[in-house]
């Protein structure tokens, strides 16, 4: 009886306040599915999954943060002051990403691709690379310490109302400016000369060389841009829930969940799988048992672990060629 | 050729001269391969009688490998059969079995590109054949009771035999790494045969080699089918080598079989000799 | 070569910049509060005493440092080659000198002899928890992985699991969680020890089994997830396990055999002994199936799989049975943990602790029983000083800092471990010179 109870007020939760899950679940989604563009890109060029892109994400989020905090002080931005701190917020985020995305790339995968390391070895030094960037970011930082940007907008400000539900701005311009930036990154990666490299060097590196292609280049560029996106989002984040040190684990592996569902390697499919992860985290809410939190990372990890043991390709299947 | 029969580790048919069943050992029907938008295999129907050394030959992509990886069940084609008789056993079907399966029936093979296990040793490389993986043997592998030193003595004794046919006695200590091309693809031959298996299927065993070392192949390909009585289905590009060893030949083309017989009647088709040499042959009839 | 030539200033800029990350990495802690630059700021302008005789800031000693650093590199960068020989040379020295079947024998007895006596020694109650709890359950944890990781080859991010299986079937069967013992009829500790220790094997075999099909990396993030399912779903079952406050203290392991009677208490020193029995145990287990023909097949599916295959083997019965191997000595150190830490709580499970014995295997060298027990002594006595003494400013978390850089110089310089294993070393060493190896490839990565 209990059992019914349950799922028939989930449901009720969600036909009541479905405009705000809905809402929820699109900013969510639209954070994801930036940062898993990252994962995709990189596991296209590498062939590797880059433990250290949430930590990537973090350090961006807390550069913008950061910045906005400076310029603002106490103050509250308004109109076309706070497109700007926006933009200058998404802008820097990006910059500082894409640094620290270079630098683990130098680091801690390039002197293994030059010894033909084993991919053991990569995970590995992945790893490393999270812990460090974590911890440092810790230290310098505070463990724990969730810190907000400036106050870009007013507080709880409300762009318009959805059927009775107040939509924030901080939601629009999340949506926007995720869907914007997706779109930039798609025809960078299918139109550009740039984007044919990195494509080329997905399915083929050693041939790709062979035609001319900087491969180690090629690299470079692939971390820069998904190291950029993950700092947009790291930025468009922190509007909504703050910057913390450890951010960067629980955010990278709903990213990687919605990548990998999207089918890994495959930029669009990562962006489709951020948004649904973001929405099904959304709307799983209601179906916590006792209001635990921990429910909603449960349900995401299951799909992660599921999609793994059923279909690994994802849904939309890999572009490069790739399988489990 | 010598009357080489072995003694405690299996009965092994003894043949003076190549004399080649009549019974099928392999029957592949209508095989089809798709892997994505490529179709690898395109009904592909291919029968191997007990005993005789077959060929396939083809351009490169063909679909040879895909055949080889079929047959071992490396591969899963999507239409046809595969039925493998074993000697004096009930015929099993090879698709929808695991390759590890296919395997242990009695169905070993080389691989195109050297497998071996590099960091081991020339004896171990072919001790993980020997052994018997049936069962976990948790408790025997801790224990080390009279069973398993029973079964490792057994399994040594395979080795030995196996360096000495292929004449790598003196470096049985040597990690593989180490070894010439032309020993490695000796040692990959005895690690095939360290299953007992009833047919071996080659994929370029030749390839890479130097005149001599394919001499010493070629007479190696042959003792086995002579003195082991493994049925040999091999793959390889060098004609010379194929037309002195194997009895009967297929040729694939674009992933079909275009030609079947003996290396005379293939020598003389018309379909192969442009297979190889392109369209060019035909404008310039 | 010239010492100021384009290569070599670009060198210099690099090292420098390394200092300065070091100089951060050691300096002060930044301030959640105040401007984000204050650790940078302080780590930098920072005065520091050199020697007691004057006092500069930070910035110029690590300027200093790191110029001196480049100076050495810069003269013997022609001898590098010479160097790191002997570095290898050294390093290997203990491998080579056990490599003698008599050299080897005597150092197990003095290990043995010095193991055996060293409580009676060592009275400080500091000392022994630290032996016990810090490096005895983790010899065991990283004994455990290194089976997984080491002997087959598997990359489990999760292996703190089978900890938390032991640890939960101690507390469980003796009563100390708030769901009802079996049968509502609490077991002696000592009797969980077999049960905890099949438990968390029963476990290995079920999370094996779907999950080990997954290719290398993939299997990485699968047993992450898992890990991380659990933990979260532990913290809400508080009505079974405590949830995030945890259990109860679990009973002291008391032996009564007949006349003779033992009670395990808060004194540490019985506690040593029983993880020195099993730890011994498990040694001899695992090296008896390194060189069985279990171990064999594990090497082979390592080496490349398919090939493994073609000969026969069954890589997912050898794989399971990898993580159930392991997933017992990692049991056994939950069930020990239950006993001596008493309340058992998530937070003692967590991702962090499972990447922890990654690093103590990786350290000492995976594949090698020896260098994982080595390994594992020599991080967590370092951590234990660390934590403890706190040299330098040096604050708690600061460790984890350094096991990333560590671990990221050690797949560049020395994959292959500290001790490593014979064939580990000849594999990493292999794939450096360009050797094809076939070490990740499974089936459906093949090109037709």
């Amino acid at each position: 009886m209990g059992f019914e109870h349950f799922w028939l007020s989930g449901f009720d939760q969600i036909h009541t306040a479905f405009w705000r899950y809905l809402a929820v679940g699109l900013q969510n989604g639209a954070v994801y599915a930036m940062i898993a563009v990252g994962y995709t890109l990189v596991y296209g060029v590498l062939g590797l999954i880059n433990f250290a892109h949430g930590e990537v994400f973090m350090c961006g989020g807390f550069a913008g943060v950061f910045l906005t905090r400076d310029i603002l002080g106490n103050r509250v931005g308004t109109g076309w002051g706070s497109v700007g701190l926006v933009l200058a917020g998404i802008v820097i985020g990006g910059l500082v990403s894409a640094l620290v995305a270079t630098g683990v790339e130098q680091v801690a995968y390039r002197p293994l691709r030059k010894r033909h390391a084993p991919k053991l070895a990569f995970l590995i030094s992945a790893i490393g690379a999270s812990y460090f960037l974590q911890t440092l970011a810790g230290k310098e930082f505070g463990y724990g310490v969730n810190i907000f940007p400036g106050q870009v907008f007013e507080p709880g400000k409300v762009m318009f109302t959805l059927f009775g539900t107040p939509i924030n701005t901080i939601t629009v311009v999340s949506i926007i400016a995720a869907i914007v930036m997706l779109v930039v990154a798609d025809r960078i990666v299918r139109a550009t000369r740039l984007g044919r490299g990195i494509r080329a060097v997905s399915q083929d590196a050693e041939t790709s060389s062979l035609m001319g292609v900087n491969i180690d280049r090629t690299i470079t560029i692939t971390f820069i841009l998904g190291g950029a996106l993950a700092g947009a989002a790291g930025f468009l984040y922190s509007l909504q829930s703050g910057i913390v040190q450890n951010a960067g684990t629980e955010i990278g592996i709903y990213a990687f969940t919605a990548a990998v569902l999207g089918g890994i390697g495959n930029l669009r499919g990562a962006a489709l799988g951020g948004l649904f992860i973001g929405l099904f985290g959304s709307f799983s809410v209601p179906f916590a048992f006792e209001g635990n939190v921990q429910w909603t990372e449960i349900y995401t990890f299951l799909i992660l672990v599921l999609v793994l043991i059923i279909r690994p390709t994802g849904i939309l299947g890999e572009k490069s060629g790739r399988t489990a | 050729m010598s009357d080489a029969t072995e003694d405690g580790v299996s009965e092994v048919v003894v043949t003076e001269n190549p004399v080649v069943g009549n019974d099928l050992i392999i029957s592949a029907e209508h095989l089809t391969l798709r892997f994505g938008g490529v179709v690898s295999l395109r009904d592909v129907s291919i029968e191997m009688r007990r005993g005789e050394i077959l060929a396939v030959i083809g351009p490169n992509g063909a679909g040879k490998t895909s055949l080889f990886n079929s047959l071992t069940g490396v591969y899963q084609p999507q239409e046809g059969s595969i039925i493998f008789t074993p000697a004096g056993a009930a015929p099993l079907s090879v698709i929808g079995k695991k390759a590890y399966q296919i395997a242990r029936a009695g169905v070993s093979r080389t691989f195109q590109a050297s497998r071996l296990f590099m960091a081991l040793s020339v004896f171990e490389n072919i001790k993980i054949g020997a052994e018997d993986h049936r069962g976990i043997g948790l408790v025997g592998a801790l224990v080390k009771g009279p069973g398993t030193r029973r079964g490792e003595h057994r399994s040594d004794e395979v080795v030995i035999e196996l360096l000495d046919f292929v004449g790598l006695r003196n470096e049985a200590n040597l990690i593989a790494s180490q070894l010439s091309y032309g020993a490695r693809r000796r040692l990959e031959i005895a690690r095939a045969l360290a299953t007992d298996p009833q047919v071996i299927l080659l994929d370029e065993p030749a390839a890479g080699t130097n005149p001599s070392e394919k001499l010493e192949l070629a007479e190696l390909i042959r003792r086995v089918r002579d003195e082991r009585g493994v049925s040999v289905l091999l793959i390889e590009h060098d004609m010379k080598l194929i037309m002195s060893l194997a009895e009967r030949l297929y040729v694939l083309n674009f992933g079909s079989v275009i030609a079947e017989g003996s290396p005379d009647e293939i020598r003389a088709n018309q379909a192969v000799i442009d297979a190889y040499l392109g369209s060019s042959h035909e404008e310039a009839s | 070569m010239t010492i100021i030539s384009p290569a070599n200033l670009k060198r210099l800029f690099l090292i420098l910049i390394v200092a300065a990350v070091v100089a951060i990495m050691t300096g002060t802690p930044g301030s959640s509060t105040a401007s984000p630059t204050t650790g940078v700021h302080g780590s930098f302008m920072e005065r520091v005493s050199w020697f007691g005789l004057f006092a500069a800031p930070r910035w110029l000693l690590f300027l200093t440092l790191g110029v001196i650093v480049w100076l050495l590199v810069s003269l013997y960068r022609p001898r590098a080659r010479t160097i790191r020989q002997g570095i290898d040379h050294v390093l290997a020295f203990p491998k080579e000198l056990s490599s003698r079947k008599p050299t080897r024998v005597t150092l197990i007895v003095i290990a043995l002899v010095v193991v055996i006596l060293l409580p009676k020694f060592v009275h400080e109650s500091f000392w022994m928890y630290l032996i016990v709890e810090q490096i005895g359950v983790w010899i065991l944890l990283a004994l455990g992985l290194n089976v997984v990781v080491g002997f087959a080859g598997l990359l489990d991010l999760g292996f703190a699991a089978f900890y938390a299986i032991g640890a939960y079937t101690t507390a469980w069967l003796t009563g100390a969680l708030p769901m009802p013992a079996l049968f509502h009829h609490p077991i002696p500790t000592l009797w969980v020890i077999p049960i905890g220790i099949l438990a968390a094997m029963v476990f290995g075999v079920l999370l094996g089994t779907p999950t080990l099909r997954l290719r290398g990396d993939y299997l990485a993030i699968v047993t992450l997830g898992f890990a991380l399912i659990i933990d979260d779903f532990v913290e809400t079952q508080s009505g079974v396990t405590g949830g995030g406050v945890g259990s109860s203290p679990v009973p002291h392991p008391s032996l009564n055999v007949g006349f003779w009677h033992f009670h395990w208490g808060i004194s540490q020193t019985p506690y040593y002994y029983l993880c020195l029995i099993f730890v011994v145990v498990f040694i001899i287990v695992f090296t008896s199936l390194e060189h069985s023909r279990i171990g064999r097949a594990w090497v082979a599916i390592r080496e490349d799989e398919v090939a493994a295959e073609s000969v026969g083997i069954n890589p997912l019965k050898y794989k399971v049975m990898a993580f159930a191997v392991g997933a017992a000595s990692g049991g056994f150190g939950g069930v020990m943990s239950a006993g001596l830490v008493g309340i058992i709580t998530p937070g003692l499970f967590t991702y962090q602790v499972s990447v922890n014995v990654l690093v103590l295997v990786i350290f000492g060298g995976m594949g090698s029983i020896w260098g994982v027990a080595l390994g594992a002594i020599v991080i967590q006595t370092a951590t234990s000083y660390l934590d403890n003494y706190q040299p330098w400013g040096y604050q708690i978390n600061d460790l984890y800092m350094y096991i990333g850089a560590l671990l990221i110089i050690m797949m560049i310089f020395r994959p292959a471990g500290l001790l490593p294993s014979r064939r580990r070393r000849r594999e990493f060493a292999m794939a450096e010179g360009g050797e094809e190896m076939h070490t990740d490839e499974v089936l459906s990565g093949e090109q037709p």
